[in-house]
């Protein structure tokens, strides 16, 4: 008889709950950079302004929410300038969104492309929370100009803490890809959800505090906002840079719960499940 | 001595028709009630909810699949369509799980299921080299090293950073393949990627294939419809039948016995005299194609000569009886039509005899008409189709795969010779 270590792998129909080890994982970085890279060069194929996209994109998103909301319905923005406000709040909502719709997006997408090779699925959505990442850090760079902009014209006076931003900006990174990739198994499975899910991203928009803040929701309706594990997050990240804003532990400590736990069930549903798709897709 | 490098164990996929892609929630929640919550257990296989049935099938891609596979050795996987090749192909590429069994292997494993795996027609063509050379497996620095051999073997060096939706079809296919034939894997799995191009490259994919397996001793597990190409390129060969291993063993046995079980055949005929095919002045009754083949079961082969034979009921005593043999392809084109010398014959029983010399037909699907005409200008019966048969090819010393042309392959005296060499 043959040692059992005379064999390198094995396949059986067993799917292991965390798909592949590290040290597979790792063996395929090229390929994970290089889809990051991929992507990112596909966003802007054919576009003129190329890159400038990023920041021209929610320049003039914010212009729309300005014209609307302050001009329009007159909303109070705690005397912060409506364009800081809004664009704050709207840097850390497309963080979210576009992660979330990016990996809701995995298997139905990469359908094609899973069907004919194999390398450990996760990739796939990792390159795209890594794609807007990067995005996001751009965004951030607009913001910060824009934060000086002001400051140094007098115009606002900023009094927040930007480090507090990084665990935020972390967790809500983290609920996106965790939501995205328990969204991807079952939309896979159910094309209905696909339908569902453009109107479930505008309807937690606005229940996330991105035009509003926490303290003008009558008190009657703030457990509704509060419900929503990414309010506190754009709470605290608008404190973090513009000095407004409120987040108790409490409600910090429940979002960083859901944020856990919809990472852990998404990874394992996805590993897990991943392999079924396959004769599904 | 060899070692093996792949074990399969019973491998088997099964595939639930009824669940397959259904992707309603109502269905699946219902199924959930009736299992888990009635504890039905027969929910799978047919349980009336209201008006429904649900008529969930099993449906056996693969079952009890077995075999070792020794490093170096080149094996060819052949049967008919949905025989389950591709599903096999599709778990040893780790794509697909089996529903049981297991398989065992060593060293790392590249498959060419498609040509240009992650290609993406926006992107330049130095882009899709290194996307598709990481998605086959290949790590950045082993790109770097390659990437001016990969360029030049695909010969798109001037349109490098075009995007790929602006090649033609020729050159995509070969920037796609230039990238494959840089793989290095320890085990290399092809499916039919010879299906697609034209001559040059199929045979640019066979010599790259020869020389992985020959020169390097890598292990190949090919699938593919072209026997001369299995034939030639293979030296062990598996033959899947709905799902099971009807044969395995040396590449060129397999296939004969593939092939002996699914020539299109109607080689032979008979009618009792009550309802031979005719009228009162002929009655058909036994029309017999006779292959020289060494032994039965083994596949009718250009090499081989051929009888027909035929026997008929003469009704007539008096006219010129000529007797006519039309072959055509299975499209319907004639190959040949010829004829007995006409004589006088009287009534009574006949038969009728014609021999086609080996080496004369093309490879391909034949069927004979036969037809008796009186005074050599008026057609008496025409007896159609009657005879069908398949003629494989057969080629020894060749690198060349694809089809070859023509209707008939003659071996002719032919040769070139040099006149006047210059020393």
């Amino acid at each position: 008889m043959r040692k059992n270590s005379f064999w390198e792998w094995e396949i059986t129909k067993r799917t292991p709950w965390f798909g592949a080890d590290f040290k597979e994982l790792y063996s395929f970085r090229d390929l994970l950079f290089r889809l990051v890279r991929k992507e990112f060069l596909m966003y802007y194929q054919q576009t003129l302004l190329g890159p400038l996209w990023m920041v021209i994109q929610p320049i003039l998103t914010v212009f729309t929410y300005v014209l609307i909301f302050d001009k329009v319905i007159g909303l109070e923005t705690q005397g912060v300038p409506p364009f800081l406000f809004y664009l704050t709040g709207i840097t850390l909502w497309s963080l979210f969104s576009d992660i979330f719709l990016g990996t809701s997006g995995t298997f139905t997408q990469n359908a094609n492309i899973f069907s004919k090779v194999y390398f450990p699925r996760i990739i796939a959505p990792v390159a795209i929370l890594l794609l807007h990442l990067i995005r996001f850090l751009i965004q951030l760079l607009l913001l910060s100009v824009v934060l000086a902009w002001y400051y140094f014209t007098g115009r606002y006076q900023p009094d927040g803490n930007w480090l507090l931003s990084v665990p935020v900006i972390i967790m809500t990174a983290g609920t996106a890809f965790g939501a995205g990739l328990i969204f991807s198994v079952i939309s896979a499975r159910y094309r209905d959800l696909m339908n569902l899910q453009q109107l479930l991203v505008r309807l937690l928009m606005f229940l996330c505090p991105i035009f509003y803040s926490l303290a003008m929701v009558p008190g009657d309706k703030k457990w509704l906002v509060s419900l929503n594990p990414l309010s506190s997050f754009f709470e605290v990240f608008r404190y973090a840079f513009i000095g407004k804003g409120t987040a108790s532990m409490n409600e910090l400590v429940y979002s960083a719960v859901w944020m856990v736990a919809l990472v852990a069930v998404g990874i394992l549903l996805f590993n897990k499940r991943g392999d079924q798709l396959m004769d599904v897709i | 001595m060899a070692q093996p490098i792949i074990q399969a164990e019973n491998v088997s996929k099964v595939y639930r028709l009824g669940t397959l892609g259904s992707g309603s929630v109502k269905k699946d929640l219902k199924r959930w009630w009736l299992t888990n919550v009635l504890k039905k257990e027969s929910a799978y296989f047919g349980a009336v909810i209201g008006e429904e049935q649900y008529q969930d099938q099993e449906f056996w891609a693969l079952r009890d699949v077995s075999f070792e596979i020794n490093e170096g050795d080149v094996w060819g996987i052949i049967g008919s369509n949905g025989a389950g090749k591709s599903t096999l192909l599709k778990i040893l590429s780790r794509i697909t799980k089996p529903s049981s069994g297991r398989i065992r292997g060593r060293g790392k494993i590249s498959s060419l299921l498609e040509v240009g795996t992650g290609f993406h027609p926006d992107l330049t063509g130095r882009e899709n080299i290194y996307i598709s050379g990481h998605f086959l497996g290949m790590t950045r620095n082993e790109i770097k090293r390659n990437f001016d051999e990969i360029v030049a073997f695909s010969g798109v060096e001037k349109f490098i950073d075009t995007p790929v939706k602006r090649y033609s079809s020729g050159m995509y296919v070969r920037l796609a393949f230039a990238v494959a034939a840089h793989l290095d894997p320890d085990i290399l799995i092809v499916d039919e990627v010879l299906a697609v191009g034209d001559a040059e490259f199929q045979k640019k994919c066979m010599g790259k294939m020869k020389d992985v397996s020959t020169n390097r001793g890598r292990t190949i597990i090919f699938v593919s419809h072209n026997m001369q190409a299995v034939n030639s390129l293979c030296s062990k060969a598996i033959w899947l039948q709905t799902g099971k291993i009807k044969s395995t063993g040396n590449a060129h046995t397999v296939i004969n016995q593939y092939l002996g079980a699914h020539q299109r055949r109607l080689w032979q005929q008979e009618w009792s005299p009550e309802n031979a095919p005719g009228n009162e002045y002929i009655k058909v009754l036994s029309v017999k194609l006779e292959p020289d083949i060494p032994e039965p079961g083994t596949p009718l082969t250009i090499t081989n000569a051929l009888t027909v034979k035929f026997t008929f009921q003469n009704n007539t005593n008096d006219i010129n009886l000529v007797a006519g043999l039309h072959l055509f392809t299975l499209a319907g084109e004639c190959v040949f039509d010829i004829a007995t010398a006409p004589g006088i014959f009287k009534e009574g029983l006949m038969e009728g005899e014609c021999s086609i010399p080996g080496n004369f037909l093309n490879d391909g699907s034949y069927y004979f008409s036969i037809i008796f005409v009186k005074d050599t200008s008026e057609p008496v019966f025409y007896l159609e189709e009657c005879i069908y048969f398949d003629m494989e090819d057969y080629r020894v010393n060749t690198t060349w795969f694809g089809k070859w042309m023509g209707y008939v392959r003659p071996q002719f005296p032919f040769y070139i010779k040099s006149v006047n060499p210059v020393t």
